[in-house]
């Protein structure tokens, strides 16, 4: 694959049945499928195993990737859906499961404060869902509501609330951790 | 409504957030080998189909039952402001009534729409749409008799665009370059592969 490739000729060619174009596909965009399943899931090998997931559904459903060049936005609502129905089927938001040599694998490049990301982390785990979903496409994603409505499906203002009160649930839960650690 | 665009702390745990998260490093081998358990849709299965030259042989006993043949056709160029694939690759000729079917298969990810003109058709550009068949993919099928025809695609209505794959026409009908394929005999076209 050549650094310039665009997706949407890497599509193509994986449609041609070009399978090194479709590992392109998985390259390019396996970095932000995991840092997006793993903040909504919490657990590596969950994040990993829908990531997986993801990336088989969108090879099988290529012929439905209707703007090529926009892969990325595309292949994230898939994610999205299998990460909601990973997440519904274990149950999400009581707790997330540590896995412990996954958090070994990941401590090195987590930053470089661990027990921060610890923190957010189990302030993620304590959202709802759809709220923890939308926080995420507005806040990390840095996606736009016209483009977070057309990936969840869910209408502008209901996005906006999720996203007002996913933050300020984050703000409660984190505020006394953050006066603790920051003078 | 405030959305906290604006709040230190959240921005704070959006940074967190955005940085990398290691994935196992035989992520992409087990990904790649998902992928080739799961049975391939219709287009893969399509295109590999499509891509091996094949030899046309049209009988005209037993009512043309008999399909028989491939005309095997690749452009790749330049389209509108950008580069972009097109191939067509191509022809299956199969059982019909009166005359084998060809179908014809040209990729264009930049157009809106795709027909094929050719002296089959009297270079009508409005007689043979081609359909979407999914993304930049346009197919049509013609019946067509044993023989050889020149055509060229038509894309959004006016660009003529002809088969570099694909044995030029000798003359130029139309004014600009088009393509031959023949029907019929022991004839065969082979095309490169994207």
């Amino acid at each position: 694959m050549r650094q310039d490739e665009a997706d949407g000729e890497l599509v193509l060619r994986a449609l041609g049945g070009d399978e090194e174009a479709f590992a392109g596909l998985v390259a390019r965009h396996r970095g932000r499928g995991i840092r997006f399943a793993m903040a909504m899931l919490g657990d590596a090998s969950d994040a990993e195993e829908a990531l997986q997931d993801a990336f088989v559904r969108a090879y099988r459903g290529l012929k439905g990737c209707r703007e090529p060049d926009r892969f990325g936005a595309w292949f994230l609502r898939i994610l999205v859906n299998r990460c909601r129905t990973r997440g519904a089927r274990r149950r999400v938001g009581a707790m997330f499961v540590r896995d412990e040599a996954a958090m070994e694998r990941a401590a090195a490049p987590r930053g470089e404060d661990p027990e921060w990301r610890e923190e957010i982390e189990r302030a993620l785990a304590r959202l709802d869902p759809m709220q923890r979903e939308a926080f995420l496409l507005k806040h990390v994603e840095g996606m736009e509501y016209e483009e977070m409505a057309r990936l969840t499906g869910a209408r502008i203002p209901a996005l906006k609330m999720r996203v007002k009160r996913a933050c300020d649930h984050l703000k409660v839960l984190l505020r006394e951790v953050d006066d603790v650690r920051v003078p | 409504m405030s959305e906290s665009h604006d709040d230190p702390l959240i921005a704070r745990v959006a940074g967190e957030l955005r940085r990398p998260v290691p994935l196992s490093p035989d992520f992409d081998a087990r990904v790649m080998a998902a992928v080739r358990r799961a049975p391939p849709r219709l287009p893969v299965r399509v295109w590999a189909w499509v891509r091996e030259p094949r030899t046309v042989a049209v009988s005209p006993l037993g009512g043309l039952a008999m399909a028989a043949g491939v005309a095997a056709l690749v452009l790749v160029g330049a389209w509108g402001s950008r580069p972009s694939a097109i191939s067509h690759r191509p022809s299956a000729v199969r059982a019909a009534g009166t005359a084998p079917s060809v179908t014809f298969v040209f990729l264009a990810p930049q157009a809106s729409s795709v027909a094929l003109a050719g002296d089959f058709d009297g270079w009508d550009a409005a007689r043979l749409p081609m359909r979407r068949e999914g993304p930049g993919l346009w197919t049509v099928d013609v019946p067509l008799a044993p023989g050889r025809y020149q055509y060229a695609f038509v894309v959004d209505g006016r660009r003529f665009v002809p088969d570099p794959s694909a044995p030029r026409a000798s003359g130029e009908d139309f004014g600009t370059p088009t393509s031959v394929v023949t029907v019929g005999g022991a004839a065969r076209v082979a095309g490169g592969s994207l």
